[in-house]
This record gives C-alpha cells, sequence and structure tokens, in this order.
C-alpha cells in the first residue's frame, strides 16, 4: 500500500492569502498609479477611467504599452518598431502613428504593466 | 537581485543621499521640471529649503526667505513649489526600501539619507563601480539622483558624499578606500563643516590654527581628549579611518509626537487658537493611533512673534490623563481647557503646537479600575476613529474633523503652491492622456 501524500497544501508557504499586491507589483518603490484619460488605446483594452499600474524600473521594449512625456503631459502609447524605426501606436484608428526621431531620445517614463478597471460603481473604495 | 559585493575584504561604511531631495521628488511626478531652476519652500511658505541644480546656477541661495526673492524668482522663470511633505515621505521610504538590498545593514539617517555597511570585495577592494551601479538602479527604479560616498567610517562617508557631489568628475560617486592619499581632499574640508563638530569646538579649533580635517586628524589626542572628552577623539579616530560610530539601525519607539506649525498671520483670539490647537492635536492623535499607541499626557505650548515689537511671551501647559487614550474627541476634552490658560488677550501668537507624550502601546492593557466605557462602546469608539481616519487619507487630511477645529481657519499655514498628492491619494494620482 502506497504511503498517504504528504500535505503539501499545509507547508507555511502555502498559508497565506494571495496579496494582489505581491502579484500585480514587480518593485512596489518603482511602481505609480496613473488614471487614464481619452478613448485611444481602446483597441488594446485600455478605457477612459481605467487605473493603470505604471513600473518606471523596466527598460520599455517594443511591444509594450508605455507612458511617454510627450508636449507637456503623460501620454500612454504602444511602442513599436516599424521599419526599423521606433514609433508610438495608438490602438484606435483614428488616432495616427508618432514617429520617434532616432536622434532624440524620446522621454519614456515607465511601462504600463496592468489596467483595473472597476465594473460595479461603489465598490472600488473600501 | 546580486547587488550586494561579497562579504570578504575590509568593511565599509556608505552614505546615500538623496541631491536636492524634495526638488527632485517633486520633478519625479512632474517631468515638466526636469532641466528648469525650481525652488521649495520650507512651511508657510517661509524661506526656500531645496533648489534644482539649474535654480543653483542662478546664484540662488539656500534660506533665503521667499517674500525678499520672490520678484527675482519670477523675473528669472524659477518654479516655485510649497513643501508637498506626503509626496517626500513616500518618496523617502521608496529611497530607502530601493537601496536597502544593496547593503549589509542600513541606517535611516534622515528623510534623504541612510548610511550603509559593507565589506570590499576582495583583492582589490575598490567599490567605486559598485556605487556607480547602485547610483544608476537608483535613478533607473526612482527617477532620482543620489550621490554615494564610501569610506571607512560615518565621518569619512560624510565628507566622500560631500566630494561625490561637489569634486570636479566624480559622478555622484566618491570612494576614500580607492584613493590613494586623501590629505588634499580633507585639507579643502574646512573644520566647520566636519561632520558632528560643534559651533564651540571649531571655535576653539580655529584659535589653535586648526583649520581643516587634516588638520584635525592629525593634532595631539590628548589635547583633544582635555578639551572635548571621548567625543573628540571619536571624531578624530573616524577622520583617521578607525569606526568608532556604529550603524543606528532600530529606530526607537517613539516616545513623544509633535504637531506645530507657524501661522500665516498672528493669532489674536482665544477662539481661533482654540481651532488651532484642536487641528493641531486631531493631526497628533491620527499620528499616534497609526502607531498603534496611546498618549499619557498631552503639552500644549503657544509663542508670540521675537520680532514684532511687543514683549515675548511664551508658554506651555501639561494635562495628564486618568487613562491613556487615542481617541481624539477624549484628548480634545483634556487638552483645550489648557487654551483658555495659556491665551493672553494682548499676546498676538505666532507659533502653537501639541505635544502627545508618554505613549505606550495599544497591546498594553492597561488595568485600571475607572475603566471609562464599557467594553462594546470601547470597540465601536476605535473602529469610528479608525474610519475618520481612513475617510482623511483617501480623500485628503480634514475631510472629516471636529467641529472644535473650525471651519474657517485663517491662521492656517500658507502653501500657496502645493503639488498634488500624487503617490499618496488615489483621488490625486496624475492623469495619463490616452488622446
Amino acid at each position: 500500500m502506497a504511503p498517504p501524500a504528504p500535505p503539501t497544501s499545509l507547508t507555511p508557504t502555502n498559508l497565506t492569502a494571495i496579496s494582489l499586491e505581491d502579484e500585480l507589483i514587480r518593485c512596489r518603490a518603482s511602481t505609480v498609479l496613473l488614471r487614464v484619460s481619452g478613448e485611444s488605446m481602446q483597441g488594446a483594452g485600455i478605457a477612459h477611467g481605467d487605473l493603470l499600474i505604471v513600473d518606471r524600473g523596466l527598460e520599455p521594449r517594443p511591444g509594450q504599452i508605455v507612458v511617454a512625456w510627450l508636449a507637456g503631459g503623460f501620454t500612454l502609447k504602444r511602442l513599436v518598431c516599424h521599419r526599423g524605426r521606433l514609433r508610438l501606436e495608438a490602438a484606435h484608428p483614428a488616432y495616427p502613428p508618432l514617429e520617434l526621431d532616432p536622434g532624440a531620445e524620446p522621454h519614456l517614463w515607465g511601462v504600463a504593466v496592468h489596467v483595473i478597471r472597476t465594473l460595479e460603481p461603489g465598490t472600488g473604495h473600501r | 537581485m546580486t547587488c550586494r559585493s561579497q562579504a570578504t575584504g575590509r568593511p565599509a561604511i556608505v552614505l546615500i543621499d538623496g541631491n536636492n531631495f524634495y526638488a527632485s521628488c517633486e520633478a519625479v511626478m512632474d517631468p515638466a521640471l526636469l532641466g528648469r531652476p525650481l525652488v521649495v519652500l520650507s512651511n508657510n511658505d517661509g524661506c526656500i529649503v531645496s533648489r534644482s541644480a539649474e535654480a543653483r546656477a542662478l546664484g540662488i541661495r539656500m534660506g533665503q526667505p521667499y517674500f525678499q526673492v520672490r520678484r527675482e524668482l519670477e523675473r528669472q522663470g524659477v518654479v516655485v513649489r510649497s513643501s508637498n511633505y506626503a509626496l517626500y515621505a513616500d518618496m523617502s521610504q521608496r529611497l530607502m526600501t530601493t537601496v536597502e538590498p544593496w547593503v549589509e545593514q542600513l541606517e535611516i539617517y534622515s528623510i534623504d539619507e541612510a548610511f550603509g555597511q559593507l565589506h570590499r570585495p576582495a583583492g582589490h577592494g575598490d567599490l567605486h563601480d559598485w556605487g556607480r551601479r547602485l547610483r544608476h538602479h537608483v535613478l533607473c527604479e526612482l527617477g532620482l539622483p543620489v550621490a554615494v560616498g564610501i569610506a571607512p567610517s560615518k565621518v569619512l562617508a560624510k565628507l566622500a558624499n560631500r566630494l561625490a557631489k561637489t569634486a570636479p568628475g566624480s559622478d555622484g560617486v566618491w570612494d576614500f578606500g580607492g584613493i590613494g592619499d586623501p590629505d588634499p581632499q580633507l585639507e579643502a574640508v574646512a573644520i566647520e563643516d566636519v561632520w558632528g563638530i560643534g559651533r564651540q569646538l571649531s571655535r576653539w579649533c580655529r584659535l589653535r590654527g586648526i583649520s581643516h580635517a587634516r588638520a584635525l586628524r592629525d593634532m595631539p589626542s590628548g589635547e583633544l581628549r582635555r578639551r572635548c572628552g571621548v567625543v573628540g577623539v571619536r571624531l578624530q579616530q573616524e577622520l583617521r579611518g578607525h569606526a568608532c560610530l556604529p550603524l543606528d539601525t532600530l529606530p526607537a519607539t517613539k516616545r513623544e509626537t509633535c504637531v506645530s506649525r507657524s501661522f500665516s498671520q498672528p493669532i489674536t483670539t482665544q477662539a481661533e487658537l482654540q481651532e488651532a490647537i484642536a487641528t493641531y492635536l486631531s493631526r497628533a492623535a491620527e499620528k499616534v493611533r497609526r502607531q498603534r499607541q496611546r498618549a499619557g499626557a498631552i503639552t500644549v505650548f503657544v509663542r508670540s512673534s521675537p520680532f514684532n515689537g511687543t514683549s515675548f511671551y511664551s508658554n506651555s501647559a501639561t494635562v495628564t490623563l486618568p487613562l491613556a487614550s487615542n481617541d481624539t474627541a477624549v484628548l480634545l476634552q483634556a487638552a483645550l481647557p489648557l487654551v483658555e490658560r495659556l491665551f493672553k488677550p494682548h499676546k498676538p501668537l505666532q507659533k502653537a503646537g501639541v505635544l502627545l507624550q508618554n505613549l505606550q502601546s495599544e497591546e498594553i492593557l492597561q488595568h485600571h479600575l475607572l475603566v471609562p466605557l464599557p467594553l462594546e462602546q470601547q470597540h465601536r469608539r476605535s473602529a469610528l476613529m479608525a474610519t475618520i481616519d481612513r475617510l482623511n487619507r483617501h480623500y485628503g487630511s480634514g475631510t472629516v474633523q471636529w467641529a472644535a477645529a473650525g471651519l474657517q481657519t485663517p491662521w492656517r499655514m500658507r502653501r500657496s503652491r502645493l503639488s498634488g498628492a500624487a503617490t499618496t491619494r488615489l483621488a490625486a494620482i496624475p492623469v495619463v492622456q490616452a488622446r
């Protein structure tokens, strides 16, 4: 007869409840929350009023959704490598892409890593 | 993260310090400020307490009263901000948690500086490159520039940190262990600028012809001991590279909490003073609750302006509570009668404050015959306090307040150029445009 399986679910590491903060945030110190305004990232599943978790410590890579500092404000775009050149694209047909000058370093402020949307009004606040 | 150096070589002390910390914090959440001259004002928009590099380059000096230089700042296009302590405290915490894994032990020395202890790598023993990586890491993660000073002792680390900021070509890092002869650097440090030297001791040194750090290091120890005992000798030993000041890594539990402010305009009525004290007491009570403590005594203090011509008035009064409490209503009831005793009709007041003393942990259940409220009611009271604290944290301080704190408050601290609570209140986080 096989011996009973060890009680793996009761090892101390499994006794802590899931922490959303631990799951969603790589580094507390470099993480900032921003509020989304506008519809240009709809195609990427980001809507007006969403809460954005932004990590400032990540190196922005093509394909990622980034927060750029443009014309005196934070702007949300996808960083894309198009024909060998970097550009910032919206996720909405009405917004044209923005070519990045190869010489000038764009100010990419942080990488958007999660989006939080409250579905039922009134439940978001403790 | 493999950032700690291999613990094999000689021990080293590092001082990590945020450059123009308040100004840098402002620019972290508002990149429009990067590269622009920026100054941050003290409480009540009194004087300049932090300057960006660009503001320094314009010749703006530290400590200048704002009203004196206001026009000039406007003319030069300098951005002016009131002190945003919530932002700086949050950034400070981020800074400390970011540097902590880089050292073996960390002592948080102030809002923008920390001492660390680590061992030099075996062999060459140079930490300059490590310091450069640390600096780069903090800049990437937080957007905050720091200076890194490395030395065998705290006093030398403090000097190294200064050199990291000021020496040409230092790239923000200075390692006293990495250079052959520190004498030229020590000779460039005026005796008054040596960390831990008081005004009296530096005057005594000057009289004896000891004008810089190197001369203090090399003077006869006996003479120093006779003048200022073991403190002076320890300082000298530190300058010689022998660590005598240990890292203070365990912050003592707080025994007192103080909230005090200068008024934007002098207070002349008892009603106004009462409101001010009620406001400060509410803040202090909130702090104590956050520390999970109760206060055993309350001191209220007031003073007039030392400059306004009428004779100077300064006074304080203390009340001891029969049972330690952190319930704002209980504390107000005990403290407000003190106001009546302290207020003098013909003494316009410039500053007042509240000190909560004899703090004890909430966990310590005080055995007392005079239990003020039945247990169930006590629980309800603490639930009420917790709700009020949460509302004030969430919607901004002063959202819910005791009526005693007043609704129109002309005396309140002036912070006319305050930036938002960008990292400390969900309702105030910055907006990112998707347009």
